[in-house]
């Protein structure tokens, strides 16, 4: 067996260098495949074969491992062209050669990033084929259309792909122009859609819906439409914009590390910025996408829902908090970073304000990893009048998490405004006006998001769901909505005061980058581990139930190792993506960036424009 | 030595391993990697510092016959049903609850017949009743109480008249279920709960 499963990963990577044609053949194989289950369970004489394995590592561990790494690739895949194309309508529509620059610097990365997702691809269904045909037969009579549909679209991708990325030289003028920019908007229109269809699997085995009598496609759609498959969706397609923002930063964080000469540190520098600029921007609605998600758990099925946040999994929440917090700070630090050091003398003006931040953002992280029961001897629970304590216990029910989560999340936004207005004097007649409009509604937010939290431990939980939560997420993108445009307008007749200066940032920059990377892959693992925990021992839950020897949940600590190592591998797999595909530029001397074409003046995703550049 | 103590070796040798890279390698790439282990490394050991907790699939919960002598014995292995494997408690409460999702079922067994009941618990849409306010907006999807025969839940008929038992005798009733209907495993089905096997008779307006 392990002996087959190695031909079929070499025979898979001999094909992986030669792109995405051979790997969705590879897929409509593995697909056409499928059948051959019936056929071999029917020449069977002690009844179909549900379950296999392999020794030491276990079947169960191996999906997991690969499952992970190719939902890690897939996401990274999936948010690179957002990343990219973001950036180039940016140099697009406001002339910035340097974003388109970097747009294409990573979509070159996208070819072998893209053959190596589907190459895990291959192999997960593979593995899954052989470990669990069982349940693959059952997901296969219901899903059969979609997998049809998926195939269709995987070759459409893939022919975008190409045209978008092997075109990109000659589209850059006119009229053709606009065709390549439409070219990366269908590139990421399929890619959305290449992302649902599978998501419909997933969220089917957890929300499984009633399937009814019907032809192959109803039965399909019903089952594609189940409860948790928007929230999903949703959540994904913002995480991917976040895990592309960040491995951005990440990668130019390395560079910026490893730079040998002032036009590369200020070229990485920027590349930094503006990746962990779309990162935060992900990051800032993505709790509201896990509000939802968890929302819609609950109303589907409150057992799973208190498996998730009461049950087992509970304490799993408490390490999310910490990996978000973590997240959040470095987010925020490297924002202080850039303040202090690419902006000359804004470092006195913001001190104060920084050292506020930090400490509010430490306090809420507190409240958010505050558990609920905590783990207390018979002596300690005694004293305490049970596991609750009398004072933290309070602390750790979701009111007063959901109130510090958003209370995080406007800290972070007042970051990056602050870094947008420093080193600029406001000009404008309304200027004292609307910093106090934009001071009130700070202040106003604040109180009321608090006064809610506070207030939610005094009314039933179904009102603090649906109204009091609700509410808070709703003041704090009234903050976002009202204070962007004002602060944009502001800055437009703004004086500058002091000059950008890029690759001046101090190596814990370049580390800053890299852990917000890490956190940001960690997360998705402990969620990838979380989702499927939660099905408990079900394949599909309620309706078919796991009576393999794995139909268990391993524990948090022990699921943390395999997690981390998928990080790692994960980590390693883009980091030879990177060299792989920037090997022909060393070859060539340098990252290609011209000396008039280096990154000065403000960015333009800041609110910056480009007349001011140096 | 603990499986835990053995896994905190592990991520603390993954630490150990990130710090002797940045302390003596001098490449950027690799004091990197030195650093990612180190996170990776706090990270599981953050892990294994909290309890640990397995999730394991529920053993079948068996109703032993020939333990039963008294309809309390029913009544009792009910109460067992009623907040473990039935997972009822997890939405009703038994007597007044602010933060209840479902009906209360304080005196429920005198309210409703044996018969009502079991329908009630195999065939929750037969009967939809507006008298409960739960307080928000309806629920999108209309299940909201299953079929406790059926998976995921899945008690046996002998269960489920074991909770009804329980539900009269919390209700100060006497107890209707007796010993003779329960199902001996390998025989036949005893006599059967009327309206278990009659169809849904009326169906009231839902929400």
């Amino acid at each position: 067996m392990q002996q087959g499963v190695g031909t079929i990963q070499r025979a898979l990577r001999a094909v992986g260098g030669h792109g995405g044609w051979l790997a969705g053949l590879l897929l409509i194989a593995g697909w056409l495949a499928l059948p051959s289950i019936g056929l071999a369970a029917e020449g069977a004489t002690t009844g179909p074969t549900e379950y296999r394995d392999i020794p030491y590592i276990g079947s169960r561990n191996l999906i997991w491992i690969v499952a992970q790494l190719h939902l890690l690739l897939a996401g990274f895949v999936l948010g690179v062209p957002i990343f990219a194309w973001l950036c180039e309508v940016v140099a697009w529509r406001g002339g910035e050669k340097r974003y388109d620059k970097l747009a294409k610097e990573f979509t070159k990365l996208l070819t072998s990033a893209y053959s190596t997702t589907a190459l895990f691809g291959g192999i997960l269904l593979f593995l899954l084929v052989a470990f669990y045909p069982k349940l693959m037969n059952y997901l296969t009579d219901i899903f059969f259309p979609s997998f049809l549909l998926y195939c269709l679209l995987f070759l459409l991708e893939t022919a975008t792909l190409y045209l978008y990325w092997y075109g990109w030289d000659t589209m850059q003028e006119g009229r053709k122009k606009t065709l390549h920019i439409f070219l990366g908007f269908l590139l990421n229109f399929f890619a959305l859609f290449i992302m649902i269809v599978p998501n419909a699997w997933a969220t089917f085995q957890s929300s499984p819906v009633v399937i009814s009598d019907g032809t192959a496609i109803e039965r399909a759609w019903a089952a594609t439409w189940n409860p948790t498959w928007w929230p999903i969706n949703i959540h994904r397609l913002i995480a991917n914009v976040v895990l592309g923002g960040y491995i951005c930063g990440a990668y130019a964080g390395i560079r910026y590390l490893s730079s040998r000469n002032t036009e590369e540190r200020e070229h990485y520098d920027w590349m930094g910025y503006v990746g962990n600029f779309i990162g935060v921007f992900g990051l800032l609605a993505l709790p509201f996408a896990g509000y939802w998600l968890m929302r819609e758990i609950y109303q589907y099925n409150q057992q799973m829902g208190i498996t998730l946040m009461g049950g087992f999994l509970s304490w799993l929440f408490i390490i999310q908090a910490m990996l978000i917090g973590v997240l959040f700070l470095g987010s925020n630090y490297y924002f202080w970073l850039g303040i202090t050091y690419r902006i000359p003398g804004s470092e006195s003006k913001y001190r104060k304000p920084m050292l506020w931040m930090l400490v509010s953002l430490l306090l809420c992280l507190a409240v958010w990893m505050t558990p609920h029961s905590l783990v207390a001897s018979i002596e300690e629970a005694q004293k305490m009048g049970g596991a609750h304590h009398p004072l933290l216990g309070v602390l750790g029910v979701m009111s007063a998490k959901m109130t510090v989560s958003n209370l995080m999340i406007l800290i972070t936004f007042m970051s990056f405004v602050m870094y947008w207005r420093a080193g600029k004097q406001d000009t404008a007649g309304w200027a004292t006006f609307g910093k106090a409009v934009m001071g009130s509604v700070l202040v106003l937010a604040s109180i009321a998001v608090i006064v809610l939290g506070v207030w939610g431990y005094f009314v039933p939980a179904i009102v603090r769901i649906n109204y009091f939560s609700t509410s808070q997420v709703l003041i704090v993108i009234f903050v976002i909505l009202t204070i962007t445009p004002l602060t944009a307008l502001l800055l437009k007749s703004a004086k500058t005061t002091t000059e950008m200066v890029w690759g001046s940032m101090p190596p814990r920059a370049g580390y800053a980058l890299v852990l917000n990377a890490v956190m940001v892959i960690l997360l998705m693992t402990l969620m990838g581990y979380a989702r499927s925990s939660s099905r408990v021992h079900w394949h599909v839950y309620g309706v078919m139930r796991d009576s393999s020897p794995y139909a268990y949940s391993p524990a948090l600590g022990s699921a943390s190792l395999i997690m981390a190592f998928c990080t790692f591998s994960f980590c390693m797999i883009v980091a030879f993506i990177f060299w792989v595909a920037t090997m022909g530029d060393k070859a060539k001397g340098g990252h290609g960036a011209a000396k008039g074409e280096l990154p000065h003046g403000i960015p333009a995703m800041a609110g910056g424009s480009p007349d001011e550049r140096r | 030595m603990s499986e835990v103590a053995q896994l905190q070796l592990i991520a603390l040798s993954i630490v150990g391993f990130g710090i002797l890279i940045l302390l003596f390698i001098k490449s950027t790439f690799v004091r990197v990697i030195g650093f990612v282990a180190i996170v990776l490394g706090l990270f599981s050991l953050m892990s294994l510092a909290v309890p640990q907790l397995a999730s394991l699939p529920p053993a079948e919960e068996k109703v032993d016959i020939a333990s039963i002598k008294t309809p309390t014995d029913i009544a009792a292995i009910g109460q067992t049903v009623f907040f473990s494997k039935g997972q009822c408690a997890l939405c009703h409460s038994i007597g007044p609850s602010e933060s209840a999702r479902c009906p209360d079922l304080k005196g429920i067994g005198a309210k409703l017949s044996k018969d009502f009941l079991y329908e009630s618990l195999t065939d929750p849409q037969a009967f939809v009743y507006q008298d409960f306010r739960h307080g928000g907006v309806p629920k999108e999807y209309p299940a909201t109480m299953p079929a406790i025969n059926k998976d995921p839940i899945g008690l046996s008929k002998n269960e489920i008249l074991a909770v009804i038992a329980f539900l009269q005798q919390m209700s100060g009733e006497p107890i209707s279920v007796s010993t003779s209907e329960l199902e001996i495993p390998g025989k036949g089905p005893s006599a059967p709960v009327k309206a278990a096997e009659s169809a849904a008779v009326a169906v009231a307006q839902a929400h």
